[in-house]
């Protein structure tokens, strides 16, 4: 996907409605600052875009400005959109400083997607389950969720488990991972039905990257044993998990009904917990 | 599936239509099969789950994209509110897409679908809670890929035709403008 190199094609038909077209992108470049970016996707986009950490390693051009689609329409009458598919090394990953526009993400080789996935994955995690100076705006933590990470999470803690059963593996495994699953959509309603303000997905995603201390937990326990070491490490990431999802939890229903937010919350994770303890 | 069929137009992404189909065949066949294959459960359903996960990753990111040429997700503004987003090829792309490609795609997204609810069926009239958590899984994923898409193919008909009258208006207007100056 060419920027500005575009902007220097000669094959323009020289007809009133290009010259109008030039004109007007030439003002709408003087106003955005910013180079007149040849998308061949239109975006709906008519609010300003969020901090996407979703466009990280994905083309945007540095200070993207909201786009609106009819600047990108009259672009579109330049004779150099690439067809669909074109896998180009588009390498110019220039890193997105959280406002403008989403990028051409409709012709991004795949590679791009797919490191732009993983590193979603490991950006929420970090932001969720490691200390972090965003804590203090827990709304903002998971701006841009995603399932995958939960999904793995849920997936790797009941094999764990299973694996750790020595009867009824398939059980062991159904019940962790139905557990899991119903029990994250069940709290997130109990959120909502307190009349807390919370989006589903959200905290679905949110949920699911409290789990990761106790798939660490669960690991360590399939490793050793001693049911001593085990209660003491689950002690421990449960912990963790509950200190991960306390302050999204809390902060998004009213202070009177915190506890009656968080109480099914630590008691999901104490469940998983005891899972994992009692398991042999 | 044959990918190299002489007809007048041919596939025109045949390794994306081959992924397209990859996945949700091989978790389907992967299911029907599984008891030839292994006798754990987990193992089972970690596979299907994943292989369904998988073709989702891919319908969602890759064949969308360059198949029918939408894109949709969802994103969260400042403000707290969760927006859906939809992205469409502009009007000349989206002329230019072949049409064997788009309807591999959206066949094969429904019968996914309905093959899923057929074993759900199965397993819902056999009472095997367990495999039904299976089919529920991918039947979900399904689902959730087609509403997406369904919705993102309104979006973009409704920008068309946005676009459509409003290049009308732009044109009228500047022939009139040029009218003028001539004047």
């Amino acid at each position: 996907m060419s920027n500005s190199h575009s902007d220097t094609i000669p094959l323009r038909p020289s007809n009133s409605q290009s010259d109008i077209d030039e004109i007007r992108s030439l003002i709408d470049d003087s106003v955005h600052s910013g180079p007149a970016v040849v998308l061949p996707a239109r975006h709906p986009a008519t609010t300003p875009p969020p901090s996407s950490s979703p466009f990280i390693s994905s083309n945007i051009p540095p200070p993207p400005p909201v786009s609106s689609s009819s600047s990108l329409q009259k672009l579109q009458s330049v004779p150099a959109a690439p067809p669909p598919p074109p896998p180009v090394g588009n390498s110019s990953s220039i890193v997105a400083n959280g406002f403008g526009p989403p990028p051409n993400t409709l012709t991004e080789p795949v590679l791009d997607t797919v490191k732009r996935d993983l590193w979603r994955i490991v950006s929420n995690l970090k932001l969720v389950v490691f200390p972090n100076p965003f804590r203090e705006d827990p709304g903002k933590a998971l701006r841009d969720w995603d399932l995958w990470g939960p999904f793995f999470f849920i997936v790797f803690l009941g094999v764990a488990l299973s694996w750790s059963a020595s009867v009824k593996k398939s059980q062991v495994f159904a019940v962790a991972f139905a557990l899991l699953a119903a029990g994250a959509v069940i709290l997130t309603l109990n959120v909502l039905l307190l009349g807390g303000h919370i989006i589903f997905f959200q905290s679905l995603s949110l949920l699911g990257y409290c789990l990761f201390p106790l798939d660490v937990g669960a690991l360590i326990c399939m490793l050793k044993d001693n049911v001593v070491a085990k209660v003491i490490i689950v002690c421990l990431a449960l912990a963790w998990s509950s200190w991960a999802a306390y302050p999204f939890m809390s902060s998004a229903v009213n202070p009177n009904r915190k506890a009656l937010a968080l109480y099914p919350v630590l008691l999901m994770y104490l469940s998983v917990g005891f899972l994992i303890i009692a398991i042999d | 599936m044959d990918l190299s069929q002489p007809e007048e137009e041919n596939y025109a992404n045949p390794k994306t239509c081959f992924f397209h189909v990859l996945f949700k065949a091989s978790a389907l066949a992967f299911y029907m099969l599984s008891t030839l294959f292994a006798d754990s459960f987990v193992i089972i359903f970690v596979i299907t789950v994943v292989l369904a996960a998988l073709d989702f990753w891919v319908v969602k990111n890759v064949s969308g994209r360059i198949l029918v040429g939408l894109r949709w997700w969802n994103e969260i503004n400042e403000q707290g509110e969760s927006i859906w987003r939809f992205e469409c090829l502009d009007h000349e792309s989206l002329a230019r897409i072949n049409q064997k490609d788009s309807w591999l795609f959206w066949w094969t997204l429904y019968l996914n679908a309905i093959a899923w609810t057929i074993f759900g069926i199965f397993s819902l009239v056999r009472l095997e809670v367990d495999y039904l958590l299976v089919v529920g899984v991918c039947l979900s994923l399904a689902i959730a890929n087609i509403i997406g898409f369904t919705k993102c193919r309104k979006d973009a008909k409704n920008k068309i035709q946005a676009f459509a009258s409003r290049t009308i208006a732009s044109r009228f207007s500047s022939t009139l403008q040029s009218a003028f100056s001539l004047v």
